[in-house]
């Protein structure tokens, strides 16, 4: 092949630049944002950290109303002294975690997913199987879900679960805002158990209101900061606490929705069909090329 | 249309002289503007009303009567769909004594408008899934009330130390169940402070039990502003104590000591607790061990100055004595007869019977008496 590698790396890299100009200039129409704007009235929750106990009796009621065996009531509250930052799993949709491990009296925290305005899963769905829903849920439909796992990896909180013991069906897990509670007018099953009130569950915008009349009435008690209205583009799930929940409880995350990013390259990539074409031209051009030197090299 | 006209004339009026009503009452109430008003300048279209008023500035005790209210309640106001715990039982008497050595009964009824005594429900909502999020609800109220306390000397959050499970629960124990879900409290009996400024004398050994059990002191006339936990926590350790509130909590009893008398309370090392007789010589134990400091030394924080005499306190010679509340009545052979007739040299303790009596015979103290013995 007469074509050496300093030429071929140049093509390669022209060919580079041309795609990267072209994702840097088409996603400017899709963005991460979705286009279908949010209902006024979806619900949301706020999770007020100084008032949980860490009974655990949350944690409970959700297994209970989503038929995974819940074991008994009585030895949840033990669970918070095993010194672990436990995540939510295939078998516990909620769990409730002490804010500083090393500190008993520290406040606890309720993780679960929090069911973002822009679901960074949704976007990554390839099949459409996540759907963020009018009343605030981001649910799951079993029926198009195909196991990709993409919303696991796409989740910025690292929410949804794999049921990797089952060889087959397995499922992906995570909270589903008690949707079926929710649409016969019952409250979140974790809401509804909460002996002190820790879970607030009422609409979204109502909510970020009363998170910050708290935080203005007892400024000493909490951080300035209501996490969750801002964070990844908002979520449904907010959070008061007695100090900063970024690089303790949560990852430190940008105000942009997360979809902002994957989608801007996924859909840039393949607006219009134009950088697919222009790359197959692209080809095309260095193969002719290449071919017409072969040619008049062969003639000497 | 004369009707019409009549309820709106009414309508008015009622409004009119309810809003002076509460006009009058805000001037009476003494209170801060922004105890109540959240904004500066609250207006009468927009009074930006605090949501949950909590006035700590005085207590409701000036008002109300303890005596008034129930010694016990039950709180059955909460049902749930399968109830696994009885009515909790709660004792506002115990609970209210105790509020005294901390914030008082504001500690608990925190809104009080004018008026009588608001219930919890007034604002706390029964049903959780409720029209306002500003508010916690009646049960999560009641937690928070409870638990904000409990929760600080126990770790694990324990459902049974004030429910009971429903099918152990029997009303007519009620009153009784409160005493077994009583928190033992825990008492020092001596606590010893160390104090690092006065190097003649470094210990400052103060007899918590003396003070309690011997002077009588009320624990209010110590204990304000305390924590409960500062006598209800089981891991209290009361030897390893910092000083920190120096001489003002003695001061109400002990100013003279204090200004000029430093040994008296500083030692190098901790004091024995206080004894009667090794402290004054006059043994106590036997005749006034039941009376209270004040019986004998009777002025206020004098307490010397008493002879260990019988008669510098008792005026009793042998006409006005009732003999029978030492236990013995005297028989008539005897009641005439004078006290050192058998209580020689003062001692009262032990008569003797042979200025009259041949003990040879028998005549001796307590097997033969002067009369019959009165309880």
């Amino acid at each position: 092949m007469s074509q050496n590698r300093r030429e071929f790396l140049k093509t390669f890299a022209a060919i580079g630049a041309t795609a990267a100009t072209l994702t840097a200039v088409t996603p400017k129409v899709t963005k991460g944002k979705s286009t279908r704007p949010l209902s006024p009235n979806r619900k949301g929750v706020l999770v007020d950290t100084t008032v949980c106990i860490g009974c655990g009796k949350c944690e409970w009621a959700c297994k209970t109303a989503h038929d995974i065996e819940p074991g008994s009531i009585n030895d949840y509250n033990t669970k918070l002294t095993d010194n672990s930052q436990r995540r939510p799993s295939e078998n516990a949709l909620t769990v409730v975690n002490q804010i500083d491990i090393s500190n008993a009296n520290s406040g606890k925290i309720k993780l679960q997913c929090m069911h973002c305005e822009h679901p960074a899963c949704e976007s990554a769905c390839i099949v459409g199987a996540i759907t963020k829903q009018e009343n605030g849920a981001v649910t799951w439909d079993t029926d198009k879900c195909i196991g990709c796992r993409y919303c696991m990896v796409a989740c910025p909180f690292q929410i949804p679960a794999f049921e990797y013991h089952k060889a087959l069906d397995p499922k992906i897990v995570k909270c589903d805002f008690c949707i079926n509670r929710t649409t016969e007018g019952k409250l979140p099953a974790c809401v509804e158990i909460c002996p002190v009130g820790t879970l607030t569950y009422g609409t979204r915008d109502e909510l970020v209101i009363e998170a910050k009349r708290r935080i203005g009435k007892d400024p000493d008690k909490y951080f300035n900061q209501v996490f969750g209205e801002y964070e990844v583009g908002g979520t449904s799930w907010l959070y008061l606490a007695d100090k900063n929940l970024v690089d303790g409880v949560f990852p430190k995350l940008g105000t942009n929705p997360a979809p902002g990013v994957s989608e801007s390259i996924q859909h840039g990539l393949f607006a219009y069909f134009v950088p697919p074409v222009a790359l197959y031209a692209l080809l095309g051009g260095v193969m002719w090329l290449s071919k017409n030197k072969e040619k008049n090299e062969g003639g000497h | 249309m004369r009707k019409l006209i009549y309820l709106i004339l009414f309508a008015f009026l009622t409004t009119t002289f309810a809003q002076n009503k509460l006009s009058k009452l805000h001037s009476k109430q003494n209170l801060e503007c922004t105890t109540c008003h959240e904004c500066e300048v609250p207006t009468k279209t927009n009074p930006c009303l605090a949501l949950c008023p909590r006035d700590k500035s005085k207590g409701i005790s000036n008002v109300y009567k303890l005596e008034k209210a129930a010694k016990v309640f039950e709180i059955n106001n909460i049902k749930g769909e399968k109830d696994i715990y009885a009515p909790v039982v709660f004792s506002h008497k115990v609970h209210a004594e105790m509020s005294e050595m901390n914030n008082g009964c504001i500690t608990c009824h925190h809104y009080n408008p004018p008026g009588e005594i608001v219930k919890c429900t007034f604002c706390h909502e029964v049903d959780r899934n409720k029209s306002t999020i500003n508010m916690p609800d009646l049960k999560s109220a009641y937690h928070r009330q409870c638990m904000d306390c409990h929760k600080t000397w126990e770790e694990k959050t324990k459902c049974e130390n004030c429910h009971t499970l429903n099918n152990n629960y029997k009303p007519e124990n009620s009153e009784s169940s409160t005493v077994k879900i009583n928190l033992p409290l825990k008492r020092p009996i001596t606590k010893v402070y160390e104090t690092e400024k006065y190097i003649k004398g470094k210990l400052v050994s103060f007899h918590h039990n003396d003070h309690v059990e011997l002077f009588g002191l009320e624990c209010t006339s110590c204990h304000k502003d305390e924590s409960c936990q500062s006598c209800h926590n089981q891991k209290l350790d009361f030897k390893k104590t910092i000083d920190t509130t120096r001489h003002s909590r003695c001061e109400s009893c002990h100013s003279a000591e204090i200004k000029n008398q430093c040994a008296k309370c500083h030692s190098e090392k901790e004091t024995a607790p206080f004894n009667h007789f090794t402290n004054t010589g006059f043994d106590i134990t036997k005749y006034h061990s039941k009376n209270s400091c004040k019986s004998c030394h009777a002025k206020a924080g004098n307490f010397s100055g008493l002879k260990a005499q019988c008669q510098s306190c008792h005026k009793w010679n042998g006409d006005n004595f009732d003999h029978s509340i030492t236990g013995l009545k005297l028989s008539e052979d005897h009641i005439d007869l004078e006290c050192s007739d058998c209580h020689e040299n003062n001692n009262y303790k032990k008569p003797t019977c042979s200025s009259c009596h041949d003990e040879a015979e028998g005549f001796i103290v307590p097997q033969k008496l002067p009369g019959e013995k009165v309880n």
